[in-house]
């Protein structure tokens, strides 16, 4: 029960923030979130529309999650998302006329395989040189950015488009909608099942027990006989790899193309996911869920009402902050 | 024509020397800050709006700083008295500033993206007297007060660090928080009040954007120029002058961008340069220390 009130307690906090600009600015604080709430859960289509907003973030989410726990502050699945992404437009447009059953498979396998390759450097440059994976990893997201930008500029952009976007991937290679019209996609089924089978990984397994000793004591589980770096670095592209799966399946379920831009930062809520989550399973899914209905109410209250979309990024940095904050007690972990 | 290059290159290596120093000052004292990027977009926002509204150019690089170095205390009181990990609560603010400023832009003006007020004061430009036609020293010339106090910073800051009880306390809290304490001082302000200054710098550095060369504010101003500055002064290491030298670099690699447009040179992979070469640095550190301890 603490630890539940533990993970309530950043969620309040950033709501109150948004409140007092909310309140600032004119509005009616307890209006909006009402109608937030009443935007993001009130019936099928919004639910849908929800689930559509959570299923990268599920993925990138539980990216975080993985290297957390072993104690691996990758803060690079950004760029694994732009590269994964672009990887799946890429072979869902050129090999459209594979069939289904094995075009969308290889264009999400691809995606997963660079995501996981994108983070080989700086996992090896923290477990062989002990360069802080932080800041490489950060900085590998404006590289990542940049190249998949000059691609979609150049070499990749579609014929007689004048925006920076590669052409529309083949109708095969488009996940199956799961409640047409709705653009909920078989992507939020694989995210989810990654999601379940991450928390029977991490409670009933040995490599899930090892990674979870590995983040809490990494000198223990040395001199206990496990091998740390391998743990690190493993856990290094097994995030780096689901980043690059996240930005796959956003490509092939919802976007149907890679443009310059394509997320919206959806490494770095996944960073805020876990941290609320403290990387468990089930925290993971509902605070996906959590800022997919931000996101997905954000634009349907700045149609219906004037408060602007942002306030939704004004809530997302303070959970970030707020998650990470230690009030009171001292000594409890962090990431 | 030349030193129409020379000066822009400068120009643009104003902003990114500015927040570097601050960064550089902040990270010896034990904080890696990546929030400058907040804090340089709210101090150019805040500079346009002060020099619209008053026409005073110092008075809107005061608001300017003064709103950066109360975002940069914000974080640092996250940090110092909440225990946060500093790179969360840096992305936090950096996600919940740039959101809070589209939201005003929106709210206020009802604007989405630049806001253009009119009689924005520009930072005006000094002329050096006969330099102006002089080849490559003519750069000199024309160029604008912060930009000359940037400069000026950078052998300040070297003497502060190394010349200076406070420079020596400052180092000392970022080398081993609890001899600080020991010896009766407080670490967590030392640590605080570098913050503050790293925050004020980077407002600064985003007056520079806004009323140094366009006089309007764009919600995509900074242009990650305040990663671009921990780039700087994670090439500089613990020394102002290779941070300044990162500067330097990433300011001309910029204004090279710009002019080689449509040129061929693809703009999108030139700006990643400068993240490349952290990571050759980080790398190079790595080897080195490596090397040593075989040694």
């Amino acid at each position: 029960m603490a630890a539940r009130l533990n993970a309530a307690a950043p969620f309040a906090l950033a709501l109150l923030i948004g409140a007092a600009v909310l309140a600032a600015t004119g509005h009616d604080p307890l209006a909006v979130y009402r109608l937030m709430i009443e935007e993001a859960f009130g019936g099928e289509r919004r639910l849908a529309a929800t689930l559509t907003a959570a299923t990268p973030l599920l993925l990138t989410g539980l990216a975080a999650a993985v290297a957390f726990r072993a104690g691996v502050f990758n803060v690079g699945v950004e760029g694994c998302f732009y590269l994964g992404g672009l990887v799946a437009a890429v072979v869902g447009w050129r090999f459209g006329d594979w069939p289904a059953a094995l075009l969308i498979p290889a264009a999400l396998l691809l995606a997963l395989v660079v995501g996981g390759a994108w983070m080989v450097l700086p996992g090896a440059l923290r477990v062989r040189l002990g360069v802080d994976e932080v800041v490489t990893t950060l900085m590998l997201n404006f590289v990542a950015i940049g190249v998949t930008s000059w691609l979609v500029n150049g070499p990749l952009l579609a014929r007689g488009s004048a925006n920076s976007a590669t052409p529309p991937i083949a109708a095969s290679a488009e996940l199956p909608r799961l409640l047409p019209p709705t653009s909920l996609n078989a992507g939020f089924l694989i995210s989810l099942a990654l999601v379940i089978a991450y928390g029977f990984w991490g409670r009933l397994t040995v490599g899930g027990f090892r990674s979870r000793l590995v983040g809490l004591n990494a000198r223990f589980s040395r001199a206990v006989g496990l091998a740390p770096d391998r743990v690190v670095f493993g856990a290094m592209l097994a995030s780096g790899a689901l980043g690059g799966l996240a930005g796959g399946v956003h490509a092939l379920g919802l976007v149907h193309r890679f443009v310059a831009g394509f997320s919206p930062g959806y490494g770095f809520t996944g960073i805020a996911i876990a941290l609320l989550a403290r990387n468990s399973a089930l925290g993971v899914a509902l605070a996906a869920v959590l800022f997919g209905a931000l996101t997905s109410a954000g634009a349907n209250i700045q149609l219906f009402s004037d408060v602007p979309i942002e306030i939704v990024e004004i809530l997302q940095g303070a959970v970030m902050i707020f998650a990470v904050a230690q009030f009171g007690r001292r000594g409890r972990a962090v990431a | 024509m030349i030193d129409d290059f020379l000066r822009a290159g400068l120009m643009m290596t104003t902003p990114i020397l500015l927040t570097a120093i601050g960064g550089l000052v902040n990270r010896l004292g034990g904080i890696v800050n990546i929030g400058l990027e907040a804090m340089m977009l709210a101090g150019a926002l805040v500079a346009v709006e002060v020099s619209a509204a008053t026409g005073g150019v110092a008075l809107a690089l005061l608001a300017a700083a003064l709103v950066g170095a109360a975002i940069g205390l914000a974080m640092s009181l996250v940090i110092t008295r909440l225990r946060a990990n500093e790179i969360i609560v840096g992305l936090g603010f950096t996600v919940a500033v740039a959101g809070f400023v589209r939201y005003l832009l929106k709210t206020l003006y009802g604007v989405a993206g630049t806001y253009n007020p009119p009689g924005v004061a520009l930072l005006p430009r000094f002329d050096i007297p006969f330099l102006g036609g002089v080849p490559v020293l003519g750069a000199l010339s024309h160029l604008d007060a912060l930009t000359w106090a940037a400069w000026a910073l950078v052998p300040l800051t070297a003497f502060a660090l190394h010349r200076t009880r406070w420079g020596l306390r400052l180092r000392a809290t970022g080398a081993s928080e609890e001899t600080v304490r020991a010896v009766g001082l407080a670490p967590l302000a030392i640590r605080d009040v570098s913050t503050t200054i790293a925050g004020a710098l980077a407002g600064l550095a985003g007056a520079h954007l806004s009323i140094g060369v366009v006089g309007l504010f764009n919600e995509g101003i900074t242009g990650g120029r305040g990663f671009i500055a921990l780039a700087a002064f994670y090439f500089g290491r613990q020394s102002p002058w290779r941070t300044a030298l990162g500067a330097l670099l990433f300011g001309f690699f910029d204004a090279a961008q710009i002019r080689l447009q449509g040129r061929g040179l693809p703009a999108d992979l030139v700006q990643t340069l400068p993240y490349v070469i952290v990571i050759i640095v980080l790398t190079g550190l790595g080897l080195a220390d490596r090397a040593r301890r075989a040694a």
